[in-house]
This record gives C-alpha cells, structure tokens and sequence, in this order.
C-alpha cells in the first residue's frame, strides 16, 4: 500500500504533506505544554513582573525570593511530604486490593457474582459531587476526621480499578492456566501472586498512575476532611493562600510548578507501561 | 501410582446431562484411553477425575478412597492440558519445576529431577527460554514433562497431541508409549483420534453422549463391537451398514431390501445380539472384510454396482451401491474396474456382525 502511495505522489507534495503533519504536532505540542513552561516562568518573577504588560515571557530573577516566600506562607515539603505519602498509600492499596479483588470476581464462580459485578459497575455512574456529603458524613462518624487516613483508605476499593483489571484478565489469562497451576498443587493465594500478578503489570501499571494522578490532583475530599493546616495537601494548601487579598503569585506559581514535578518525573518513568497498558486488548482481541 | 475407581458418575451443567451414570475401574498401572467424537463430555470426565470440577452425583474413588471432595493437589494428580497452558513468564525450567518447587523439594532434587526430564523429552537446549519462544511441538513436550517430572498418582492426558502435525504426533506417540512402559503410571488418555487409542492403550473407553458405550482392548472393540456406534467408531474407514429383516419367524435367514438373503448370525461373534427380540437387524460389514472375488464356501455374496473408486495410494476404496446405498471396500489389488460395473463382493460369514436396528423406534 505504502509503495504504490509513494509513487503515486510526486516528492515535492510528499515533503509538504510531512510538514503539514509536522507542523500540526508541533502546534498540540506548543499547546499542551504552554502552561507548564508559563507556569515555570512565572515561578522566577515578582508580583508585580507578573502583572506588568507585555507580561514576562523570559526567565526571572525573583526564584530564590520566590522560594523563601513560598516557605514562609506554607510548610511547603510538609505538605508536598503530605500529598506524596496520601498518593503511594491509596496507589499501593488500589493496586493490590484491586486486583485480589478482580481475581475473586476472574477465577470464581458464585452464586450472584454476576448481579454484584453489575451493581459495581453501576455505582461509578454516580456522579461524585454527589458522594461528597455522605463521604463526610461517614468519615465523621467513623471519627477519622483531619486524618490522612480518611483520604487513601477508601481510595483502595474502586470499582473503576476493579473492573479495569478484571476486563484485563479475561483477555490476557486463560482459565486453562489457573487449572493447570491448580493440578500442580498451588494454593489460590500462590496462583493470585505468582501467575496472575506478574502477568497483568502492564494493567497494574496503568492502574497506578491512574490512581496516583487521581489522588495527587485531588481537591475536594482534603476540602472537606483535612482541617489544620500541617496535615494539607498541595492543592489544598497552594488554594488555601490564593485566598488572601495580597496573593504572592510568584510563590504560589513556584509552588504550583513543583508540585508537577513528582508527576511529571513518574510520566517519564512509566510512559511505556501506560501505553501499553491502555492499548493491551486492542490488539489482543 | 494408584487405582481409580468411577462410580455411578453424572455430570450435569444446569438442566443439560453431559455424563450420566459412569461406572469404571482402573486397575494400578493401566493405560486407558478415552474415545468420543467431540462434546460427548470427555474432557469434562477428566477435570471431575483431577478434582477441577465436582461431579453431581456419583464417586471417584484413587486407591479405594473416596476423593470427591479433595483438591487436585491432594489428588497428586498430574494433567496435561489440551491447549497446554504453559505460563508464559516462566522459563521452560520454571514451568517443568512448579509442582516441585511448591512441593518444597530442595532445590538440588529439582535442578537434578527437571534435567532429567529433559532430557527424556529432548529440551535440554531450550530450558532458559521463555514458552513464546518455541514451536507447538516443543510446547507439547513442556507440557508432558511438567506432568512427567511429578511422581503423581495418576496421569490426564486432553488430547495432548491434537494440535501437532502427523508427524511429530507419531512420535510423541511413541515417547509416550516407551514413556509408559518404563514408569507405569495408570493414565488416561484423551483422545478422538481412534489410531492413537488402539495404539497406546491397554483397554480403550468409548463415550458418546455422555454414556460409556464399550470397554474392552483394542481387539475386543473391533472384533466384537457391542453396538453400531461403537462398530461405526473404530475402524478406517468406518463400518459399512445395511438394513435387513428376518426373512421368516423360524430366523434362519435375513433379508436385504433388495432381496439378498444372508443366513443367520454365527453365535460366537454375536453374544451381545438377543436375535429373538428384534425384527429389525443392521448388518454391519467392514470394508477390509469386503474382498473383489467370487464367494467360496463360509462366504457371503454381496452385489452392487461400482459408482466410484477412492485411490489413496496403497490401496483403492470402492465405493460400490449396495441395496440403495453406498457401501465401502477397500481393494488392495488395486484392480482396474469401470465405474457403473457390476461387482461381486466376498465376505467371510464369521466377520459379519449383527445389531438389533433400534434407529427408528
Ligand atoms: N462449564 C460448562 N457449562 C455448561 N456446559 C458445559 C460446560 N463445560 C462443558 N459443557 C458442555 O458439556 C459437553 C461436554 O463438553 P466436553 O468439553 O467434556 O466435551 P469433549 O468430549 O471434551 O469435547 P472435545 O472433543 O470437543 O474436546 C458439551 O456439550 C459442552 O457444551
Ligand atoms: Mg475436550
């Protein structure tokens, strides 16, 4: 196909047709990542730099003053200390819970397996700003307010997780396996983490970022739980001082760009597992 | 090694029976196969016997014990899977050394059990390499040698060489069968491929919907079929049958639609046939029975009208019509004949077997 294309084309509309296309992913690329680079450039200016017009598209001096600004308003590596450990501890749990639990619903076959699957599948329609007021409700009787706890520990049952890494075993594990593992003796824990784990990582990895991102960029449940300040998280500290009149822009874009960083360092690690997280079953069928 | 004991075995998923009222034994040390044509429930009886599925009534008994309610493990059963069901991330090694490794056998025994394995099977080369990286043949012998590396009870074999090409199945065939002959591990032996059975086996075990049809050796199902299924089922190219009556109520003879007379059943060959009760009789005679010559004496004549010849090299099939049907004999003069000739076929008297026709009723 791409042969006859070829020639069919003369090169000169080829060459354009390539930086036609170049063109365009270079435009998303610009697009997407702007605000990173506007965020990071605004971290190195005052205030009033900020403010000023044409605004400044160039790298500041006010980085360091910026910084200790920053200190100064909030603990910011206690909070970013806050939000990393709420992340790896809803991440981990979500992961594994997750997938013993999809396990359960792959390898077992009971009695209304099928009516609680549905029902599972059914409760991620609800729209979660309606599951705010119950959430508090429940986290306030259960006397874990302001406690991190509150904010990674229901995060490890989910349904989404559940069915994502459910679905992923239909495809990628044949029953045969597990009866084969069963005939050579092992235990439903042993087959849980010695085959089916390690043949589901690339779910697991999709899982996790998906999870982590979910809990990193998560505002509204420390909203409502989290009340003194040395327990917030980053979106909810960096939030808590765009209140005051005076807001020190240039700190809190500073703040607001680290705070990326974590994420982006764990999308650079990992982007081939999500990739082929994501695109697993598409080719499997 | 161990004996196994079925009995009175149903199996049914929801309303559908897919074994009913199962009764075998297997003496220590016994090769059985097991034949049907597919979705007659073989594979269903082999994953109640490993302790994979549970049966809906009935017992399995290894050694005279009751195991209804063990798990595989406790079985010691060892299965070889008709899609293999190798563990992909595993190495060939890891794969042959699972059940020793969970068996907590000290990690020398197994490096030492694992090559010798092997080495039996001819995969001392590939024992690094992961199950993706090797052809369907050598996956076979992985499966086998992860069974074969156990000391189990009992071996389960689905249909483990279904999906190699002819050759390599005959020799697998052949590995198993010396295989067999220097551990002597009572085994079952899946199958539908008849050669394979009459071949390996000591007895063979005929399924059909879910009902054992025949039990008995490779002779004892050729010579003396209990049924038309299983009369049809063994044998290559399959039984020919025709439609006959008693010619009087003195049954002394039978009569063809057409008109030929053939006398009355030889006793021996037809202990299973109560000639008293049925009037109507299949007649079932197989093609390399049927020879192209004149009758002699003990002979029965047979004649048709050639409608066409199925070379195959070594010898020809004639596809000859007999009394309104086609009817298969196989020639190995390989004669020189015209279709729509007039042929006469022999047929010993003593290999004519007879059934009561209980097809329309
Ligand atoms: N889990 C199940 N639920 C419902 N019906 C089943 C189940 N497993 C098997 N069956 C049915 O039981 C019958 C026997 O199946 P089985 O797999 O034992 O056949 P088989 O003899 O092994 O066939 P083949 O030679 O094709 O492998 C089939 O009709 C099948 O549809
Ligand atoms: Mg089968």
């Amino acid at each position: 196909m791409q042969n006859v294309k070829r020639s069919a084309h003369t090169p000169k509309t080829q060459t354009l047709a390539r930086l036609a296309k170049l063109n365009f992913l270079a435009f998303g690329i610009v697009i997407t990542i702007f605000p990173f680079v506007w965020v990071a450039l605004m971290g190195t200016h005052t205030r009033s730099e900020i403010f000023s017009s044409p605004p400044p598209f160039y790298i500041g001096d006010n980085f360091i003053d910026n910084y200790y600004k920053l200190l100064e308003i909030m603990p910011f590596w206690l909070v970013l200390w806050n939000s990393l450990f709420i992340s790896v501890m809803g991440t981990i749990g979500a992961v594994f819970f997750c997938s013993l639990c999809a396990y359960g619903f792959f390898a077992f076959e009971f009695r209304g397996k099928n009516i609680i699957f549905t029902l599972m599948i059914a409760s991620m329609m609800v729209p979660p700003a309606l599951l705010l007021i119950p959430f508090f409700l429940t986290v306030q009787f259960l006397g874990i307010l302001d406690t991190h706890f509150a904010l990674w520990f229901p995060a490890i049952a989910n349904a989404f997780g559940i069915f994502l890494v459910r679905q992923y075993m239909v495809t990628a594990i044949s029953k045969d396996l597990l009866d084969a593992a069963k005939v050579d003796g092992a235990s439903h824990l042993r087959i849980f983490l010695v085959i089916v784990l390690p043949l589901i990582k690339p779910v697991l990895a999709t899982l996790g970022i998906v999870m982590f991102i979910g809990l990193w960029n998560n505002f509204l449940s420390p909203l409502i739980v989290l009340s003194s300040p040395d327990k917030f998280v980053l979106t909810l500290a960096l939030r808590s001082v765009q209140s005051l009149g005076d807001s020190p822009w240039g700190a809190v874009m500073l703040g607001t760009f680290l705070s990326m960083l974590p994420l982006l360092i764990a999308f650079l690690f990992f982007s081939k597992q999500i990739m082929a997280g994501l695109t697993a079953g598409a080719v499997k069928g | 090694m161990a004996s196994l004991q079925l009995s009175n075995l149903s199996k049914s998923f929801n309303q559908t029976k897919v074994l009913e009222g199962l009764n075998l034994m297997v003496p220590e040390g016994e090769f059985i196969a097991l034949i049907g044509p597919s979705g007659c429930g073989k594979s269903t009886l082999l994953r109640i016997i490993a302790g994979l599925d549970e049966p809906t009534s009935g017992d399995v008994l290894l050694d005279g014990q009751w195991v209804n309610e063990l798990s595989p493990r406790e079985r010691k059963v060892a299965m070889v899977f008709q899609s293999y069901a190798l563990y992909p991330h595993m190495t060939v090694f890891e794969n042959i050394g699972f059940n020793l490794k969970i068996s907590k056998i000290p990690r020398q025994e197994i490096r030492q059990r694992v090559t010798q394995t092997a080495a039996i099977l001819d995969l001392e080369e590939l024992l690094e390499r992961k199950p993706s990286q090797l052809s369907g043949g050598q996956r076979q012998r992985v499966a086998m040698g992860r069974a074969i590396v156990r000391n189990p009870n009992l071996f389960l074999f689905d249909e483990p060489l279904s999906n190699l090409d002819a050759k390599l199945r005959v020799q697998m065939r052949d590995e198993i069968k010396k295989l067999h002959k220097a551990i002597k591990t009572t085994s079952i032996y899946v199958t539908h491929d008849q050669v394979e059975a009459m071949t390996l086996a000591d007895r063979i075990v005929i399924l059909n919907d879910g009902v054992i049809q025949q039990i008995g050796t490779p002779q004892q199902l050729y010579n003396t079929p209990v049924n038309p299924f299983v009369a049809g089922f063994i044998g290559s190219p399959s039984m020919n049958f025709l439609n006959g009556k008693w010619e009087d109520d003195h049954k002394t003879a039978i009569i063809l639609k057409d008109g030929t007379k053939l006398p009355a059943p030889v006793p021996k060959s037809n202990t299973h046939f109560d000639a008293s009760t049925q009037n109507d009789i299949l007649i079932g005679m197989r093609p390399e029975h049927l020879h192209l010559r004149p009758a002699m004496s003990e002979d029965i004549q047979v004649k048709g009208v050639l409608d066409h010849i199925e070379p195959t090299g070594a010898q020809n099939y004639l596809k000859v019509r007999v009394d309104g049907q086609i009817i298969t004999a196989t020639d190995l003069q390989q004669s020189q004949l015209q279709s729509q000739q007039p042929i006469e076929l022999a047929i010993a008297h003593k290999n004519l077997h007879f059934f009561a026709n209980t097809a329309h009723e």
